[in-house]
């Protein structure tokens, strides 16, 4: 523990921070708005999967219901960043000191974050003493719980009608500095005390357990963490269209980034923000080939619909020929170290 | 009278269609550990399958036109079929697989053939109408319900004694359940694993194109997400059943469509929208009492 | 990098933004070309080609030929955004956005904040307007709220349904938004009395324990007011029918169309209100004509009334643009907030510095009967919904 574990694993969210700045900097420099818009996207992917695996990756419990803090931190934009006039016709039941709120975006990430947290300590106290499939479907029931709260509490969130009015934050350096900042958090509880435990426990239960490892305790803190982070990215992700509805945070988003941790490598947090990027990415290849590719003289596009269908295939693809995910247990990280994982081939080169 | 019996047709009915899409799920889940997210896909293409080779929004050219005795085995043998070709193509990959992994599979999979039915059939729902006669209502015990009610809660009896039987006194019904409890034991004792796994999936899909069938004559629509509601209810069905147990699944299967039913009627008109967070509430409820499920199968018990 | 963004460039066919050049209009549909809103999409889109194809023939909108730039939302919002933030780029001087409210909105907003008018194809939430995006925000079709009224006060004063049961499908604020306006109406229906209501779910799989509630009545209904849309409307009217309900059934327009009649076979005692008749007996003879060329133009016949709305937006559009002798945003703002009546081929149109949408319209009035949909009646709600109660 230490300085040691700290100097040995930096290079991780170091590497992976870099990419990401690297993919901002794309945007930047071709500086199209759509494409702004898309690397927006990716940055907001990337900090939902990442905080995804601060749960799943270390307590090796499938959530489904993590999409539930990103929906508790969405509507925290809405309470507290709409002008307050606006908010009074969607949202009429709001208390006064809300009502009255109107913060910057930055602050109501924060806010997000603190909100999600809270909720998850609250389901977590009881959830977290589920463990396997029974706990993935008490998440799920937790997910269904708040979507139908919010998509039916007409006076508090404006029931299943879109939210409109949030701030549209249209640069990406503020969704580059806070999945940077989600890498970092990641990275920081996995190398803590608990994140090694709550591992240790993920792999060998027992052993865990005898030696006095307070499981559902260590799960409880991943929960809460993963929950503020998501809930950081729910109030981003409004911010981004500036629109929040309750099934934008529902059964698509859940699959989506469940299976771009899974594909990426749910072991590693370098295979969540993989995860991402390689299917961001080859989404965004099929969507161009579907709008139509001038190839010499002719036009080479893919018939509409294809994009979907293509993308299933090759998540299918990739999980037969790499079943632990793309990145599998392994971290990026300096050639010729090893991070906790002995005996795994240098990780650098499978990019 | 008439109303509580009302009431328990309802939630019979109800309770029938979870059952009979939990047997599915948890006759894949027995012999590979898969949750098959794939299941509601299933049942969408089993629907759609009537309106072939036709696209067209109304026109049935067909599929829908058979009699019903020759349209409910091509159904079920389309549901069984592509259920089988799932497994020969994908899932037979992934035998080694975590149970995480085949989860996303099996979700990427019903991602392709859900969007395989949108490329081809767009999204507008598609209206079939199939065996008709099964609208009218009958009167029983002062309890008005329509016919399809009542074959929707026969079918599943029956389906549900047949499939008993088939379980208990076949020897193939034997290898199956064997398989379920102890995989690994059970191939070691000489049961064919390709042969129970490709049984069960049939089964399953027989059982998804049964669903379609009611689901079908109830609603009257093909559309694309129609098998997603009833999956989702399913699977947590299975769960709260106990993960492998078949006579667990079907029993939360009527247990969640009695809850469901006896919310709708009895919540005051207010709370009666914020019903689904009343159902999975009771969801979290059953699972914190009883985590391993109503009847929990042996051999599928967490360590810790 | 430059040819990175040449390569961009190529592939996306936006290339460098050409800001609203002053030799060309265009017009920018961020619609969905692929996934669930498709369907409802691309009848309206045609339906506004057309309108396009004919004022081009004519000679153009200011002496200009029409241009027009496309980008698929995929019917997911953030691609909304970004298709929205696509057209602009590629010069759109006016943005056509998505049917629905909720998949239209993220698009509307890119043009409100470029500045730009932003119009939803059939959106019928009065969000999609002032009251949501903002000031230059329209909605081609009518307040679903007039349609649960028109429902309401013609069962009432043809009908003479007195006894009324109110259904309502919580999945969408179109849903909501007919029975807002059905409620509005009722307390003004003399003796009219709301006997018995309740919800359910578009995805629900049985509505069985909603009949049975209506069935405990002492006695059924004169009508139920259905707020709901496809695909659940049909699964439930199916239900009702199968029950033995045979109360007269009151729709929104959502359920307009003969495509999916045959799942309930012979349905009788059934009305929607629609703007424009697809079943060829509209009372006027232009709009037989449009379906005709329609036909011409698809290959096939419009399926519902909601391919109507999208002709109707480039009518109305294209009229301020030539009053206002420019397609500069307040200017062409201001000429279509003072349409008062507007005639168009499907009823007149409204717009004020209050309110851009349709708080009062012309109905017809289609009834099912043994299974053919046929117009039977025409209304207009005897005042319009004021804006106040449409916000509440």
């Amino acid at each position: 523990m230490g300085a040691s574990v700290i100097r040995r694993t930096i290079a991780t969210p170091v590497f992976l921070s870099l990419l990401l700045v690297a993919f901002a900097v794309t945007a930047w420099a071709v500086g199209s708005r759509p494409f702004n818009q898309t690397i927006i996207d990716i940055f907001l992917q990337v900090i939902f999967v990442v905080g995804l695996w601060i749960f799943v990756g270390n307590s090796g419990v499938i959530s489904f219901g993590h999409i539930a803090f990103a929906c508790l931190g969405g509507y925290v934009a809405a309470w507290t960043t709409i002008k307050p006039m606006m908010k009074g016709n969607a949202m009429p039941g709001l208390p006064d000191w809300l009502m009255g709120m109107e913060i910057p975006f930055w602050a109501a990430a924060g806010l997000g974050a603190f909100w999600a947290a809270l909720w998850a300590l609250i389901f977590g106290l009881v959830l977290m003493r589920l463990s396997g499939i029974a706990a993935s479907i008490a998440t799920f029931a937790m997910l269904a719980m708040v979507n139908s709260i919010y998509s039916n509490w007409e006076s508090v969130t404006a029931a299943t009608s879109s939210v409109v009015g949030i701030p549209i934050v249209r640069t990406v350096w503020p969704y580059l500095i806070a999945a940077v900042l989600a890498v970092f958090v990641a990275w920081a509880f996995a190398i803590s005390r608990h994140g090694l435990a709550l591992r240790a426990a993920r792999d060998e239960p027992t052993a865990a357990a005898a030696s006095g490892v307070n499981i559902s305790r260590m799960r409880l803190i991943a929960f809460v963490i993963s929950a503020a982070v998501m809930g950081m990215g729910g109030t981003l992700y409004a911010h981004s269209i500036g629109v929040v509805t309750p099934d934008t945070f529902y059964l698509g988003l859940t699959f989506t980034t469940l299976s771009m941790l899974v594909v990426g490598g749910m072991g590693s947090l370098s295979g969540a923000v993989i995860g991402v990027l390689i299917l961001s990415s080859l989404i965004q290849v099929l969507r161009w080939l579907e709008a139509g590719v001038q190839v010499g003289a002719s036009t080479f596009a893919l018939p509409g619909g294809v994009q979907e269908i293509a993308l299933g295939v090759v998540m299918i693809l990739i999980l037969m020929f790499r079943p632990a995910g793309i990145m599998g247990n392994s971290e990026l990280n300096l050639p010729n170290r090893r991070s906790d994982k002995a005996g795994q081939p240098a990780p650098t080169r499978v990019l | 009278m008439g109303q509580i019996l009302q009431v328990v047709f309802d939630a019979l009915s109800l309770g029938s269609l979870y059952a009979l899409a939990a047997l599915g799920i948890a006759l894949i889940f027995g012999v590979m550990k898969l949750v098959n997210f794939a299941h509601g896909d299933v049942i969408a293409f089993s629907v759609f399958a009537l309106l072939w080779p036709s696209v067209d929004a109304v026109a049935i050219i067909f599929a829908g036109n058979l009699p019903w005795f020759l349209l409910i085995p091509f159904v079920l043998a389309i549901g069984a079929g592509l259920s089988v070709l799932s497994e020969i193509v994908v899932f037979r990959r992934f035998r080694r697989a975590n149970p995480a992994t085949m989860m996303i599979a099996s979700f990427a999979l019903g991602f392709v053939i859900r969007y395989f039915l949108l490329m081809l059939f767009s999204s507008r729902p598609k209206s079939i109408s199939l065996l008709p006669a099964l609208s009218q209502p009958v009167e029983i015990f002062g309890a008005r319900i329509p016919l399809l009610q009542l074959i929707t809660i026969l079918i599943t009896m029956a389906v549900l004694i047949g499939l008993t039987a088939f379980l208990r006194r076949t020897r193939f019904g034997l290898e199956m359940r064997a398989a379920a409890e102890n995989f690994t034991m059970a191939r070691m004792l000489g049961v064919r694993a390709n042969r129970v796994i490709m049984g069960a999936f049939a089964l399953s899909g027989a059982l998804a194109a049964a669903i379609a069938l009611i689901l079908g004559s109830q609603t009257g629509t093909a559309n694309i997400m129609m098998g997603a509601n009833v999956m989702l209810m399913a699977f947590i069905a299975t769960v709260i059943g106990g993960m492998g147990s078949l006579a667990g699944a079907v029993l939360a299967g009527f247990l969640l469509g009695a809850i469901a039913t006896v919310m709708q009627t009895i919540l005051p008109p207010d709370a009666r929208a914020f019903r689904d967070a009343f159902v999975y509430g009771a969801v979290i409820l059953v699972l914190i009492f009883r985590p391993q499920g109503i009847l929990s199968a042996r051999g599928t018990k967490e360590r810790v | 990098m430059k040819r990175l963004t040449a390569f961009l460039a190529a592939t996306t066919c936006l290339s460098s933004p050409l800001m609203a050049q002053d030799d060309r209009i265009v017009v920018g549909f961020a619609t969905a070309e692929t996934g669930f809103m498709q369907a409802y999409d691309k009848p309206a889109q045609d339906s506004a080609m057309i309108r396009i194809a004919e004022i081009n023939a004519a000679g153009g909108l200011l002496g200009k030929q029409i241009e027009v730039v496309n980008a698929d939302t995929k019917t997911d919002r953030a691609e909304g955004a970004k298709a929205g933030l696509s057209v602009i780029d590629a010069g759109a001087d006016m943005v056509v956005v998505s049917c629905d409210y909720d998949f239209g909105a993220p698009a509307a907003l890119a043009a409100e904040s470029s500045g730009l008018i932003s119009f939803f194809l059939c959106a019928e939430s009065i969000k999609a307007g002032i009251q949501g995006v903002g000031p230059n925000s329209f909605s081609a079709s009518v307040l679903a709220a007039v349609q649960g009224a028109t429902m309401a006060e013609w069962a009432y004063t043809k009908k003479e349904a007195r006894t009324f049961y109110r259904l309502l499908d919580t999945w969408t604020e179109y849903n909501k938004g007919i029975c807002d306006g059905f409620d509005w109406m009722m307390p003004q229906l003399a003796d009219a009395k709301l006997v018995g209501e309740d919800t359910f779910l578009n995805e629900d799989a049985s509505i069985a324990a909603q009949i049975t509630r209506i069935k405990a009545l002492p006695e059924e209904p004169d009508a139920i007011m259905l707020c709901t849309m496809m695909p659940g409307a049909v699964s439930a009217i199916k239900q009702l029918r199968a029950a033995g309900i045979n109360s007269a059934i009151l729709n929104g327009s959502g359920v307009d169309g003969s495509y999916w009649l045959s799942a309930v076979p012979d349905l009788s005692n059934f009305y929607v209100p629609v703007q424009g008749s697809i079943y060829g007996d509209d009372p006027n003879p232009d709009v037989t004509a449009f379906n005709a060329k329609y036909k011409e133009v698809t290959g096939g016949d419009p399926s519902t009334q909601y391919t109507y709305p999208g002709y109707v937006m480039i009518d109305v559009w294209a009229k301020a643009v030539e009053r206002a002798g420019t397609t500069e945003t307040a200017a062409v703002v201001a000429e279509l907030e003072k349409m008062t009546a507007e005639p168009t081929l499907f009823g007149p149109r409204t717009f004020t510095p209050e309110l851009h949408h349709q708080n009062q319209a012309r109905y017809l009035i289609v009834e099912t009967n043994a299974g053919k949909p046929a117009v039977v009646d025409e209304w207009t709600i005897s005042a319009p919904i004021p804006v106040a109660d449409l916000m509440k």
